[in-house]
C-alpha cells in the first residue's frame, strides 16, 4: 500500500504544469538528439546536463529522464525515413522501417513505433514499481559465466539475422569481433592493432562504425544513383490499419517482456534487446520472409523493447546504484550532480526528497550532506 | 553479381591475412593464460577460413543474375570524390573551423549529388554550417572548432 501512496505522491508532483513543461522540453531535445546521426543518447544527455543546473531536483530528474526517453525514440525517425539510425538502438528498426517508408507506410511505421514505445515504457514503469526489489536481486546474481552465455547468445542471434547465408553471417560476426580487438587489451594492457595512433587506444567507437556502415553507405548509394526515387511517405496516416494492429499487438507485448527483462541485467546495452525482440518475432512469425521487406512487427517489437529496456534499466540504477549502459551512467552522474544518489539510500532515505517539493539544496554539497538534509 | 562477391571476398581475405600477420607480433599466451594476440590470431584464422569457404561456395554456384554490384565508372568517380571530400572535411575542420568547412562540404556534396538550385544549395549549406554551429555552440554550449579566420 505504501508503494501506491508514494506513487500517487510522485504523480502529484510530476503532473504540475511546470514539471509537465520540463518533460515536454526534455522530450523535444531528446528527440532532436536521437534524430541527429552520430550523437547518441549518452553524448546527447551529457551535453544537455548543464541545462538542468538551474532546475530544482524534481524538475531536473524529470527533464533528464525525458531527454533519455526522447533520444531513445528520436533515432527511429531517421531509421525509418532515411535508413540512417540516429542512435545504436535504432539500427534494427532500419530493416523494416525503411522498407515500410519506401512502400508509402512511413507514417504507420513511426506511429506504431511511438505506440509501442509508449506501451513498453508505461508497462515497464508499472513493472518497475511492483517488482523492482526482487528482480534487481536476481539481476545482481549474474556473474561472468552468465555474462559469457549472454554474449554468446547475442552473437548467435546476430549470425541468425544474416538471412539466407549462414556463412556470410558468421563471417561478418568474426569481422565485427576483430574490429572490437582494436585498442588496449583489457587483461594485459597491451595495445593491439593501434599502429602507434593514440586515438585508437580506446578502440573503434560504435557510432563511427555504425555511421560508416549506414551513413556513408547511404551517401555512396545516393551518389551511385543520384536520380533514384526519393522516399515519399504519407505522414498523415500515422495510425495502423486494423490488420496492422492485429499483427502488432503480440509483437508489442513480447517486445515489452524482452526489453524489460534484459533491462534488468547491467551491461547488456540498448542494442541487444532490440535485436532479440526482432529475432524473436521473426522466429514466431508465420510469414518470416516478410521481415526485412516492411513487416510491421519488425518495427513494433524492437521499438517497444527499446523503451521497455530504457525504463527497466532504471531498476539496477535506482535500487542498487549500478548503471546498465553508458547513457544510464551519464544519468547517474546527473542525478548525483542534482543531489540524488542512486542506490539503496535513494529509496530508504530520500523518499521525501523525491516526492515533496522543497527548497533548493545548495549545489556542490556532498551526498552525505544532502542525505542529512532530508533525514 | 558473382564478380563483385569474389572481389569482396578477396578484400576480406586481405584484411584477415593482414590481421593474422599482425597478431603474430603479440604474445599468444603467457604464464597467466591467453595473451593479447590470442583472440586476434584465432579470429583472423577463423575469418580467413570462412572467407575461403565463401569463395568456394561462390565459385561453385551457378549465379546467372545479370545485376552487378560494381558501380559504373562515373558513379565510382563520384563515390571516390565524396570519400575524398569527407576526408578533406575531417582534415580541415580544425584549421578552417566548423562553419567554413561544413559550408564548403555541404555545398560541394549537394552539387555532386545533383542539386542545381543555387538558392537551395546556399540555404541548406548555411543551415548545416552556421545554423548548426549557432545552436550547438551558443545554445547548448558544445565546443565546436573555430578556425584561424575566426569562423
Amino acid at each position: 500500500m505504501d508503494t501506491f501512496q508514494h506513487l500517487l505522491s510522485g504523480l502529484t508532483a510530476a503532473t504540475s504544469l511546470q514539471n509537465l513543461g520540463f518533460a515536454l522540453i526534455g522530450c523535444f531535445l531528446g528527440t532532436l538528439i536521437g534524430v541527429l546521426p552520430g550523437l547518441g543518447p549518452a553524448a546527447g544527455t551529457a551535453i544537455l546536463i548543464p541545462l538542468t543546473f538551474t532546475l530544482d531536483p524534481i524538475g531536473a530528474l524529470i527533464m533528464l529522464s525525458a531527454i533519455y526517453y526522447g533520444a531513445m525514440y528520436g533515432g527511429t525517425i531517421t531509421s525509418v525515413l532515411i535508413n540512417v539510425p540516429g542512435e545504436a538502438a535504432s539500427v534494427v528498426t532500419c530493416f523494416d522501417g525503411y522498407q515500410m517508408a519506401k512502400q508509402g507506410r512511413g507514417g504507420t511505421a513511426l506511429g506504431i513505433a511511438a505506440i509501442g514505445s509508449f506501451v513498453g515504457g508505461i508497462a515497464a514503469t508499472v513493472a518497475l514499481i511492483v517488482v523492482a526489489p526482487p528482480l534487481a536481486r536476481i539481476a545482481l546474481s549474474f556473474g561472468p559465466p552468465e555474462f559469457f552465455a549472454l554474449m554468446v547468445l547475442g552473437l548467435c542471434l546476430i549470425t541468425g539475422l544474416a538471412g539466407q547465408s549462414l556463412l556470410t553471417g558468421l563471417l561478418m560476426t568474426v569481422l565485427g569481433l576483430l574490429i572490437a580487438m582494436v585498442g588496449i587489451d583489457p587483461v594485459r594492457g597491451a595495445p593491439r592493432f593501434t599502429f602507434g595512433i593514440p586515438s585508437l587506444y580506446d578502440g573503434v567507437g560504435f557510432i563511427p562504425v555504425v555511421m560508416g556502415l549506414f551513413g556513408i553507405a547511404e551517401i555512396l548509394l545516393t551518389v551511385e544513383a543520384p536520380y533514384r526515387e526519393v522516399v515519399k511517405t504519407k505522414l498523415t496516416s500515422l495510425l495502423p490499419s486494423r490488420e496492422e494492429w492485429r499483427r502488432s499487438f503480440g509483437a508489442i507485448a513480447r517486445g515489452t517482456g524482452v526489453g524489460f527483462f534484459l533491462g534488468l541485467i547491467p551491461g547488456v546495452g540498448a542494442i541487444i534487446p532490440t535485436f532479440v525482440a526482432y529475432v524473436f518475432e521473426k522466429r514466431l512469425s508465420k510469414t518470416p520472409e516478410q521481415f526485412g521487406r516492411g513487416a510491421i512487427e519488425g518495427v513494433a517489437a524492437p521499438e517497444t523493447a527499446n523503451n521497455a529496456y530504457a525504463n527497466a534499466a532504471m531498476i539496477p540504477l535506482l535500487t542498487l546504484g549500478i548503471p546498465s549502459s553508458p547513457t544510464i551512467a551519464v544519468l547517474m552522474g546527473a542525478f548525483i550532480i542534482n543531489g540524488l544518489t542512486p542506490g539503496p539510500f535513494l529509496f530508504g532515505t530520500v523518499y521525501t526528497h523525491k516526492y515533496k517539493p522543497r527548497s533548493r539544496t545548495k549545489r556542490g554539497s556532498s551526498p552525505n550532506t544532502i542525505l542529512r538534509t532530508f533525514e | 553479381m558473382r564478380r563483385g562477391r569474389l572481389l569482396a571476398c578477396v578484400c576480406m581475405l586481405g584484411i584477415f591475412a593482414a590481421a593474422l600477420v599482425t597478431s603474430l607480433s603479440y604474445s599468444l599466451s603467457d604464464a597467466l593464460g591467453p595473451g593479447p594476440g590470442f583472440f586476434p590470431f584465432w579470429l583472423s584464422l577463423l575469418g580467413a577460413a570462412l572467407t575461403v569457404a565463401l569463395l568456394v561456395e561462390i565459385a561453385r554456384s551457378h549465379d546467372v543474375a545479370t545485376a552487378s554490384i560494381l558501380p559504373s565508372q562515373q558513379a565510382a568517380w563520384q563515390a571516390g570524390g565524396v570519400l575524398i571530400a569527407l576526408a578533406a572535411a575531417a582534415a580541415l575542420l580544425e584549421p578552417l573551423g566548423f562553419r567554413l568547412t561544413m559550408l564548403l562540404f555541404i555545398a560541394g556534396l549537394l552539387f555532386a549529388l545533383g542539386a542545381r538550385s543555387p538558392s537551395a544549395i546556399l540555404l541548406t549549406a548555411l543551415a548545416g554550417s552556421f545554423g548548426v554551429f549557432h545552436v550547438f555552440f551558443y545554445w547548448l554550449k558544445v565546443p565546436l572548432p573555430i578556425g584561424a579566420l575566426g569562423l
